[in-house]
């Protein structure tokens, strides 16, 4: 896959604190990248250098093949940036405000805008308000507004710092549907700024988890759970609990532990999906009453969550 | 920089003007005042209310500071004539100076300011547009209405002078002429660019559009600074002076756009804003 995004070292500082230090990352083409931080980790200082708004002070970074720092205008033709705010015009319709963004990214042709527009905010369902202004829309119109601004002349990479940020959690879901839904669509290259990890789950191929301006992890969600918090693990529920079953259980191979608590056992395992079923086996065998069995996958919260208090402690 | 990206800044904030009567208010109603109901007041009140001529016996102390040429043409006129030829063609010229930069203040003003307050900057300098393209696109946007109200007023200015001029003076009408036309179309939109030039860069400069505007309304200083010159005598809005403003302002335009340009660096105007 061919990087469209890569930096190298990438540093920003202001005064004398580093925002962003010495951040190394590639995105591929088509991939949706999740920068995943607290608030104050660096992630907009990051996107806003990306995008050419704001210079770094140390390290390199390409995007859609141009030098961040060398071809300013070329990196801005290429990216569509949804900012931290809507930065829309409210007292512009969304018709009007999307045309001014067509033309100041170089769209010349009416029709050809005329046409984007509608394909925008048909999907975004804001076709029926388009003659209303901006001020009398919700925040979740906005914020929908303002995605298919950032997306209006159709860039191969587009940055979303904070796209639920302030959202009930009915237009957030909304948001990150429609996200989705459009990444898969337009095929854009995404990196994605938040700190809900719902939307780092949700929407990302893969994540860079970020704090005080340095990376601290970066994989699949899948693999930053597996990787920070440890394999799944078996819950057995039984209908009365007791040491023979857990000691049954740890004779088993690749069996690394058993605990057990108010009639639970709770395995892990070298495999644990291969041994579930050879686990309920035998404590069936064992005349156990099992009741129910879940595996229970480590959350991307408790990754973040640990690796930002260590972060902190540091 | 294309002319075309400039022009797309200025309707994009036209449009947000239009829609905005307590901008637009405000930017008629000042400029009336002082080339309708000021004028109106000095030139056509005595007559339609009566107040004798002798009244006005002490406006010729003023007088006195006028050039020689000047001063031999009134002395042939009546006290009503010398009064309406005297403010009408000469003293009232520097308020003309003042209409554009106080119409196009808040304009100037709220042009980058504004956009910090309402948080939409960071997408605007987010665009391919140049900061040239920017720069004079946020300057037209001030200019461009602004010198269109003073043609308004001017318009206006003209029919009341003529007015007063037509009973007074047996039918002639005093304006426009060469030197007001030269003022109007000469000294008042190179002055005007440049005060909003100023004002625009401040405007990128500064946290607020509060900030900005108290920082721009220094700018009308010099200006008033003109008008008592010219009550005083010190200064005399005649021909060669008009050639002198314009040469100058034009100059000066140049100079603090090329200043605007070299000091509009994205980062510090965005962060600024925070």
């Amino acid at each position: 896959m061919l990087p469209l995004i890569r930096t190298e070292q990438l540093s920003k500082q202001f005064g004398m604190f580093w925002a962003v230090n010495r951040l190394t990352l590639e995105v591929g083409e088509g991939e949706t990248f999740g920068l995943l931080g607290p608030n104050g980790a660096g992630k907009t200082t990051t996107v806003r250098m990306l995008s050419c708004i704001i210079s770094p002070s140390e390290g390199s970074a390409l995007v859609a093949g141009h030098d961040i720092t060398r071809d300013r205008v070329e990196v801005r033709r290429s990216v569509g940036i949804l900012t931290e705010n809507p930065s829309l015009y409210e007292k512009l319709t969304p018709v009007e405000n999307l045309k001014f963004f067509a033309q100041a990214y170089g769209i010349t042709n009416e029709s050809k805008i005329r046409a984007r527009t509608r394909e925008l905010l048909e999907f975004f369902g804001l076709w029926d308000r388009r003659d209303d202004k901006v001020a009398f829309f919700s925040k979740g119109m906005k914020q929908k507004l303002a995605i298919a601004r950032a997306i209006i002349h159709d860039p191969p990479v587009l940055f979303l710092d904070e796209p639920t940020a302030g959202l009930d959690p009915e237009a957030a879901k909304l948001i990150r549907d429609m996200v989705v839904e459009l990444t898969s669509r337009e095929r854009h290259t995404v990196m994605l700024c938040t700190h809900r990890l719902e939307d780092a789950e949700k929407v990302c191929n893969r994540v860079m988890i970020i704090n005080r301006g340095a990376s601290m992890v970066v994989g699949s969600p899948d693999e930053l759970r597996v990787k920070m918090s440890g394999n799944p693990k078996l819950e057995v529920k039984l209908v009365e609990g007791s040491d023979r079953f857990a000691d049954r259980v740890s004779s088993l191979a690749g069996i690394r532990g058993v605990e057990q608590f108010n009639g639970k056992l709770l395995i892990t395992a070298d495999d644990i999906s291969k041994a579930t079923p050879l686990i309920v086996k035998v404590l069936v065998e064992e005349g156990g009453q099992v009741l129910g069995v879940n595996l229970l996958l480590p959350s991307l919260e408790d990754a973040y969550l640990k690796l930002i208090r260590e972060g902190g402690a540091k | 920089m294309t002319l075309s990206n400039a022009m797309l800044v200025f309707w994009k904030d036209w449009r947000e003007i239009s829609r905005n009567m307590q901008v637009l208010g405000p930017m008629l109603v000042v400029p009336l005042l002082f080339a309708v109901v000021l004028p109106a007041i000095i030139f056509l009140s005595p007559s339609l209310m009566n107040v004798p001529m002798s009244q006005f016996g002490n406006l010729g102390s003023i007088f006195e500071s006028l050039p020689a040429d000047l001063k031999a043409l009134i002395s042939t006129m009546t006290v009503q004539q010398s009064m309406i030829y005297v403010f009408g063609l000469y003293f009232f010229a520097p308020f003309f100076l003042i209409i554009p930069l106080m119409a196009s203040s808040v304009l100037a003003a709220d042009s980058f300011a504004g956009e910090k307050d309402r948080k939409t900057l960071e997408a605007l300098l987010a665009t391919p547009l140049t900061n040239r393209e920017l720069m004079l696109g946020k300057i037209l946007v001030s200019f461009i209405p602004s010198m269109l109200v003073t043609l308004l007023a001017f318009t206006l200015y003209c029919a009341v002078v003529d007015i007063a001029s037509f009973g007074t003076f047996g039918g002639i009408l005093l304006l426009p002429n060469a030197l007001w036309l030269a003022l109007i179309f000469g000294v008042t939109p190179t002055v005007a660019l440049a005060a909003i030039g100023i004002t625009v860069i401040v405007s990128s400069r500064v946290k607020g559009f509060r900030e900005a505007q108290q920082l721009s309304a220094i700018l009308v200083f010099p200006i008033l600074g003109l008008i008592f010159a010219q009550i005083g005598g010190v200064v005399f809005f005649g021909p060669l002076m008009l050639i002198g403003l314009v040469i100058g302002f034009s100059a000066l335009d140049v100079v603090v756009f090329w200043i605007g340009v070299k000091l509009f660096r994205r980062e510090e105007i965005l962060m600024r804003s925070v």
